[in-house]
């Protein structure tokens, strides 16, 4: 695998390619609008893998962050014309860094817990948020709900500027990732998550990389509410800042495999689509929420690491197994269970094989 | 003056209802290192439970609280064998967190069949029955849940105080190592300690609605105040649940009697966030090992 | 050895893209699928309610509604011929389904038309979609001031008046009275929410100009489960009406608490959820329902037009009582009145005509007769209704009313 060095970046290069040339194929406005969602929530969980897979933090309080970035730029464009329709797009880096410091800030004090307790701290700060957006009624409307300028796009292409926003968003946030788990960075987070004291020991800035992956991850969230925001046109707190956001991003990563580069990816092309389709297909049957709890337990118990990384052990099991029928030089001299070692301890090198 | 006491009336009598319920969750906690987001949901479906013996067969709410133990603490037994159980030590609190918010999900769909979606309340004879203490309103429901509150609590606090199986419990929340050197079961006592966590939720639901209406999705509401009221208090701490409980309860009523209730919910998510700010660990809560 | 690790790390690439791409391709044929339809072909509806979450119970009312007018217009040899074909889908309370469902609905199945969302909150995106497509969008929820201010020419709101005037009605009455028998002072406790606050708010601006005094007013957010605080404030100031801007769970619990703290005004009067004849009695007991106003468009032994045989064929589909039926079932069932009207009128039936059409005269329905501004919003205005006797009866306007309006209220539990 470490052989050729460049098949991470030429996967990602081919991923987005594929992505981006998907709507010249002249696909129907519903499939779009699917993949529009979809995309959402594999940037959205990609942000949060960023800091809850690597870190090992289960940060119930991004979806805060996806609100912020949603009355942000709601708010901005009260005050501001949009003439083009592309205006808001061209704010979505400022949103971004505007929920970013604020996620420093919030940061700072949420990180001051551990595990189950920062959780906890997190979802809380999620309600302060939500009932901020309910009570300061003269800067939000409160439970009136915010009108956002209707995107001016033509209806027989309108869903493409958001596509492609996402697009470029999802590439960003996995270069990102890919970026993090190869550097020192990664390393740091690896450290925290495995032992949190031990890493502050030997010489790791655990506060500082936290913040760091933190604010960047509630940073990119938030552009994703902003860009949802812009979609859906007409916002309310109990939809921007909705503990259920959170709760699909974790989801989302969780079944692909957290601490990997492609799982929060697949996770939410696996749910999303399922979710948006089922729920039009099949929708209106009382047993829905007790079929999709059953199935959210079963996967829990059956694959506790998520999809990436149970392929990856069915695949080492069985080229172990080859390895030891095939006559040949002995297993430990084998490239792949160098990399073996590593994946145990998260700090994941590759993506899926 | 007079809203502001009460308000202090109102919410002491609200803590006890809250009190039960957080208790329940942080001996879950203390026990097994498992946030159980599914603890708003069985306050609910116990409630529920209520109601249906309520209709069906005229129960009192408060005599029914046995009957809905038992069955609660059943549930909550079978709950942690064939979901909890499973899980690897290392990523339990991570993945319970999934676990048991998808009971929750379970639970909330299991009613909305049975119970459809409308909000229902229990009325009985005396359900709008009130004193005036000097020019103070206290009605009968409450005063009759506080108290029955109280004593459900004192039941739990006997149950692990007094029995050996209690002295087990706490064993394993103070060091689970020499619980079980001791000859402790800690699957054993997991899943019984479990079962008493719901339990505690199933009186707690009976006293609940009858005080509220309620609806399948009234959990989500639910779950964060006692989230609240368990971190505040120090997760794994009985007596940090209680204390927890009266801060909530008191400080979201004077605000909502006084100023307004827009801001109630608010005011104790930050008092959370001040606590913690200065004790991460919560006010009764230890850094190193839990104690009850 | 190198050689298998590298085929797989290529599958596995592939799988992914090639899933991708099946997925796109099969979504693009059936885009080909073209939508015309002649007239012996079905007319096909789409709607979008929330069939599962918080607002399932009223969700599956408007499903009855739309269902019950189908079979009823099927029963008939349909609408031009054609048979009515329904297809509702579920939103689960969510904004972003809301709009996958429209758009679906819309570019997919390609229905002939569309009728609006039950939850409220979800009509604003909704009904942005089906203005993109050129769809008309009759909606039976949602009423509240920022639809109307899209000033979209495609949406037509299915009640008497916008959401926010359904309490003038009460104001009307009010202000009617004798300058001796009229209320002095007044509290509002209302929830903060676009369908309920603004409406206690319409009517505390009438009552200030006409001089009655407000002594109280207090907005709660949704999630408040103790309104006896509030409530206790409220009756410390003793006012002679109450206005409560609620929905349901709220508009029980403000009973139970004045009855809790016996505090009886002359007036009350709540916006939603004492409008519901089955669940009101049920939540705050029958015996305290006595004398409390609220509005309605549609109630048990309404006069309006064909009002007499949707309660009977609602009895025979669904069993119960006129008691039981559903106020949103009734909104529901008006949307496909106007739309059989429509077409009757005109002999056509499409999207186009529809938002022509609809603009100008008036339509009996089984709420009243109907008419709507340029941005869709109705011009008429809604009833007051009051509890008596353990029965919601029209008091007011005199042209509908079935019985005096009581008053001062008779004490709780009688």
């Amino acid at each position: 695998m470490r052989s050729i060095p460049y098949a991470g970046q030429i996967r990602g290069v081919v991923f987005v390619a594929a992505l981006a040339s998907l709507p010249s194929f002249n696909l129907a406005h519903w499939s779009i609008n699917i993949a529009v969602f979809t995309l959402m929530f594999a940037v959205m969980s990609s942000a949060w893998n960023l800091f809850g897979g690597f870190t090992g933090y289960p940060s119930l309080g991004h979806a805060a962050f996806f609100g912020i970035g949603a009355y942000t730029l709601g708010l901005w464009f009260e005050h501001h014309a949009v003439t083009t329709g592309y205006e808001p797009f061209l704010m979505l880096p400022l949103v971004g860094l505007f929920a970013g410091l604020i996620g420093v800030v919030l940061g700072a004090i949420a990180l001051r817990t551990r595990a189950d307790v920062f959780a906890i701290v997190t979802i809380t700060l999620l309600f302060v948020v939500q009932t901020l957006a309910f009570n300061l009624r003269g800067l939000t409307h409160g439970a009136q709900g915010l009108a956002l300028p209707i995107p001016p796009f033509a209806a027989a292409t309108f869903e493409r500027p958001f596509y492609y926003v996402l697009v470029a968003l999802l590439a960003a946030t996995m270069a990102i990732t890919y970026l993090t788990m190869r550097s020192k960075l990664g390393l740091s987070l690896a450290a925290v998550r495995a032992d949190e004291d031990k890493a502050r020991g030997v010489g790791v800035r655990t506060l500082g990389v936290k913040l760091l992956t933190f604010s960047v991850s509630v940073g990119i969230t938030a552009m994703v509410g902003g860009i949802w925001a812009y979609y859906e046109s007409f916002i309310y707190p109990q939809f921007a800042i909705d503990p259920l956001i959170t709760i699909g991003m974790v989801l989302m990563t969780f079944l692909g495999g957290r601490g990997t580069l492609w799982g929060p990816v697949i996770g939410a092309l696996i749910l999303e689509t399922a979710q948006q389709t089922l729920a039009y297909e099949l929708g209106g049957s009382e047993y829905y929420l007790i079929a999709y709890a059953l199935v959210f337990l079963l996967v829990m118990l059956l694959m506790p690491q998520g999809i990436v990384p149970s392929i990856q052990s069915v695949v080492r099991r069985r080229r172990r197994r080859a390895v030891v029928d095939a006559p040949g030089p002995p297993p430990s001299a084998s490239s792949s269970d160098r990399t073996d070692v590593l994946t145990r301890d998260a700090v994941v090198v590759e993506g899926p094989r | 003056m007079h809203a502001l006491i009460q308000g202090l009336i109102l919410g002491v009598l609200t803590a006890g209802v809250y009190a039960l319920m957080a208790s329940g969750q942080t001996l879950i906690f203390g026990v097994m290192k498992v946030v159980n987001l599914a603890q708003g949901a069985m306050v609910i479906l116990s409630a529920y439970l209520a109601y249906g013996l309520f209709t069906s067969f005229g129960v009192d709410p408060l005599l029914a609280i046995p009957v809905t133990t038992v069955a609660m603490f059943i549930l909550g037994v079978a709950v942690q064998l064939a979901f909890l159980r499973p899980l690897h030590d290392e990523d339990r609190s991570e993945l319970s967190l999934l676990v048991t918010f998808a009971v929750a999900l379970l639970i909330e769909g299991f009613m909305s069949v049975t119970w459809r979606t409308t909000d229902r309340s229990i009325n009985t004879s005396y359900a709008n029955s009130s004193w005036s203490v000097g020019g103070y309103q206290i009605t009968l429901v409450r005063l009759w849940a506080f108290l029955l509150s109280i004593a459900a609590l004192g039941v739990l606090l006997l149950l692990l105080n007094r029995t050996r199986f209690g002295r087990a419990i706490r064993a394993t929340v103070q060091n689970p190592e020499s619980a079980r050197l001791l000859g402790v079961e800690s699957n054993r006592v997991s899943a019984i300690g479990f079962g008493l966590g719901t339990a505690t939720a199933a009186a707690a639901g009976s006293i609940y609605g009858l005080l509220y209406p309620f609806n399948p999705g009234s959990h989500y509401d639910l779950i964060s105040r006692l989230l609240s009221i368990v971190v505040l208090g120090g997760l794994g701490s009985i007596a940090g649940a209680i204390v927890g409980a009266l801060i909530v309860s008191t400080s979201s009523a004077v605000v909502a009697a006084t100023i307004s209730p827009a801001w109630s919910e608010m005011t104790f998510f930050v008092i959370l966030i001040l606590v913690l700010l200065l004790r991460p660990q919560g006010i009764f809560g230890t850094t190193g090992r839990g104690a009850i | 050895m190198s050689f298998r690790v590298r085929l797989h790390s290529k599958f596995s690439a592939l799988a992914v893209v090639t899933a991708v791409a099946l997925l796109i391709a099969g979504c693009a044929s059936s885009n080909s699928s073209s939508g015309s339809a002649s007239s012996t072909q079905p007319l096909v509806i789409g709607a979008s309610v929330s069939l599962t979450g918080d607002f399932a119970d009223s969700g599956k009312a408007v499903q009855r509604g739309y269902q019950l007018w189908a079979d009823t217009v099927n029963a008939n040899g349909g609408i031009l011929g054609r048979k009515v074909q329904l297809k509702i889908v579920d939103d689960a309370s969510s904004p972003t389904q809301v709009v996958t469902n429209y758009q679906n609905l819309i570019n997919k199945d390609h229905v002939d038309l569309t009728f609006g969302p039950f939850s409220t909150l979800l009509t604003i995106p909704a009904s942005q979609v089906a203005k993109r497509y050129g769809y008309a969008f009759l909606a039976p929820a949602g009423g509240g001031p920022d639809v109307f201010a899209q000033n979209l020419d495609n949406f037509f709101f299915v009640q008497p008046a916008p959401t926010i005037k359904s309490g003038d009605v009460f104001a009307d009455y009010i202000l009617s009275l004798s300058k001796a028998d009229r209320p002095k002072t007044a509290a509002y406790v209302e929830l903060d929410d676009p369908f309920s606050a603004p409406i206690a708010e319409n009517i505390r601006a009438r009552f200030e100009a006409a001089g009655i005094k407000t002594v109280y007013k207090q907005v709660y957010p949704s999630e408040t489960q103790d309104l006896s605080s509030v409530m206790a404030a409220v009756a410390a100031k003793k006012p002679d009406v109450i206005v409560g801007g609620t929905q349901s769970e709220d508009a029980y619990s403000q009973v139970k608490s004045l009855v809790q703290l016996k505090y009886n005004p002359a007036f009350m009067y709540q916006s939603n959820g004492a409008n519901s004849p089955l669940e009101f009695p049920k939540n705050v007991g029958p015996q305290n329902t006595a004398g409390i106003f609220s509005s309605a468009d549609w109630y048990p032994g309404s006069k309006a037009s064909g009002s007499a045989a949707f309660t009977s064929a609602y009895i025979a589909k669904y069993g119960g009582s006129a008691q039981t039926v559903d106020d949103s079932s009734a909104e529901a069932y008006a949307v496909g009145q106007v739309l059989q009207e429509e077409a009757a009128k005109t002999g056509k039936i499409d999207n186009a005509t529809i938002i022509k059409t609809l603009h100008s005269g008036t339509w009996p329905t089984i709420l009243g007769n109907l008419s709507w501004s340029a941005n869709g919003a109705p011009n008429g205005s809604f009833n007051l209704v009051q509890w008596q006797g353990g029965k919601l009866v029209p008091v007011y306007p005199p042209s509908v009313a079935q019985a005096q309006p009581v008053f001062p209220k008779p004490n709780w539990g009688g």
